[in-house]
């Protein structure tokens, strides 16, 4: 831990620079935010890709998707998108939070407007296995009616597009855990843990709003 | 950050303009190009609008948007780099073995997890336990 390497300044600096700890020239942006954003960029070109893939077969086989769709359970899916919806209410809330540098709670579990940020992202994880236990279920059912990945191109492109959004927000839901995580094994909240809490809440914002795309193109465009 | 700025914008106005043009070529028979097109507007659009809000959080003018910037005004502490760590090879070793396990079969994936786990836990608190946590 005595090694730290930082892209450290020459001493010919002129001028005082106003600089915040572990973050950098407040003249600059904070890297991991801006680098963060870069990578959800071309996160948008991975589902760019399954959305071409979605709109080219369909485009190809319209008949297939007359009859493919009508096993969609499009009311379920949605209360299922409205769990996800408001899964980023409460992960912005918990940003504020740790933007403000309230970890935990200061007042007793039901008070909900003093807790810290560490709260608002169990219940944005709470919200969030919610809503991959609802994709299992929905999973299981078409399974049960025989439309597995292997079925037809329709079935296939699917589970594809919706199976790789599940995995990226099973991955948000295994960052949401280690942000917590670090929260507890940490004496004091800097501004490197906020920076992480803030990049977390990108990436599962960014999931939410590719989810509302694909929930859009697969279930309401059917 | 004005010139990266601009660069996203110029990017996500020529992919939103041939996403039209595309579109009306064809008289939108052709869903796919439209759509790519689309995201790779908002690819750009997404960096430069991030950007612009940034830019207007800081402190001033960056050092590069202003004529009389020198090089010194961006020197300081840039946050926390590692300067080593065996973390990641054995997170990529034991991540590999879960993606040989779909080729092989699912008892491999699990005992992938079983690798992959610690050494994910590892990498990401190395920094994070101690009196010296950052």
């Amino acid at each position: 831990m005595t090694l730290v390497a930082t892209a450290e300044a020459t001493t010919r600096v002129s001028g005082p620079v106003p600089s915040i700890p572990d973050y950098g020239p407040a003249t600059r942006p904070n890297m991991v935010a801006v680098g963060t954003m870069v990578w959800l960029a071309s996160e948008l070109m991975f589902f760019a890709a399954l959305f071409a893939f979605y709109f080219s077969l369909r485009g190809h086989l319209p008949d297939m998707w007359r009859t493919e769709t009508e096993l969609l359970n499009v009311p379920f899916a949605f209360g299922n998108t409205i769990v996800l919806v408001i899964s980023s209410v409460w992960c912005q809330l918990g940003v504020w939070k740790a933007e403000a540098g309230q970890v935990a709670r200061t007042g007793s579990l039901l008070k909900f407007k003093e807790w810290g940020m560490r709260e608002w992202y169990v219940l944005t994880y709470i919200f969030g296995s919610i809503f991959i236990a609802g994709q299992v279920y929905e999973y299981a059912h078409l399974v049960a009616e025989g439309v597995t990945l292997s079925t037809n191109s329709y079935s296939s492109i699917f589970y594809l597009a919706t199976g790789f959004h599940g995995m990226h927000v099973t991955g948000g839901l295994i960052a949401f855990l280690l942000i917590i995580g670090r929260t507890f094994t940490t004496r004091r909240y800097t501004h490197l843990q906020e920076t992480g809490a803030v990049v977390t809440s990108y990436y599962w914002h960014f999931v939410d709003v590719v989810w509302i795309a694909l929930f859009a193109m697969i279930y309401l465009l059917k | 950050m004005l010139a990266m700025e601009r660069i996203g914008y110029l990017f996500g106005g020529f992919a939103a303009l041939m996403a039209v043009v595309y579109g009306v070529w064809n008289d939108f028979t052709e869903p796919v190009g439209v759509v790519g097109l689309t995201l790779g507007a908002l690819l750009g659009f997404m960096i430069a609008g991030y950007l612009n809000i940034t830019r207007r959080k800081l402190d001033g003018v960056p050092p590069e948007d202003d004529p009389l910037g020198e090089i010194s005004d961006i020197a300081g502490d840039y946050g926390f780099f590692s300067p080593h760590s065996w973390w990641p090879l054995w997170l990529a070793a034991s991540s590999a073995l879960i993606f040989l396990g779909l080729a092989i079969g699912w008892w491999l994936v699990a005992l992938g997890a079983f690798f992959t786990i610690p050494a994910l836990v590892g990498w990401v608190f190395e920094y994070w336990k101690g009196p010296h946590a950052l």
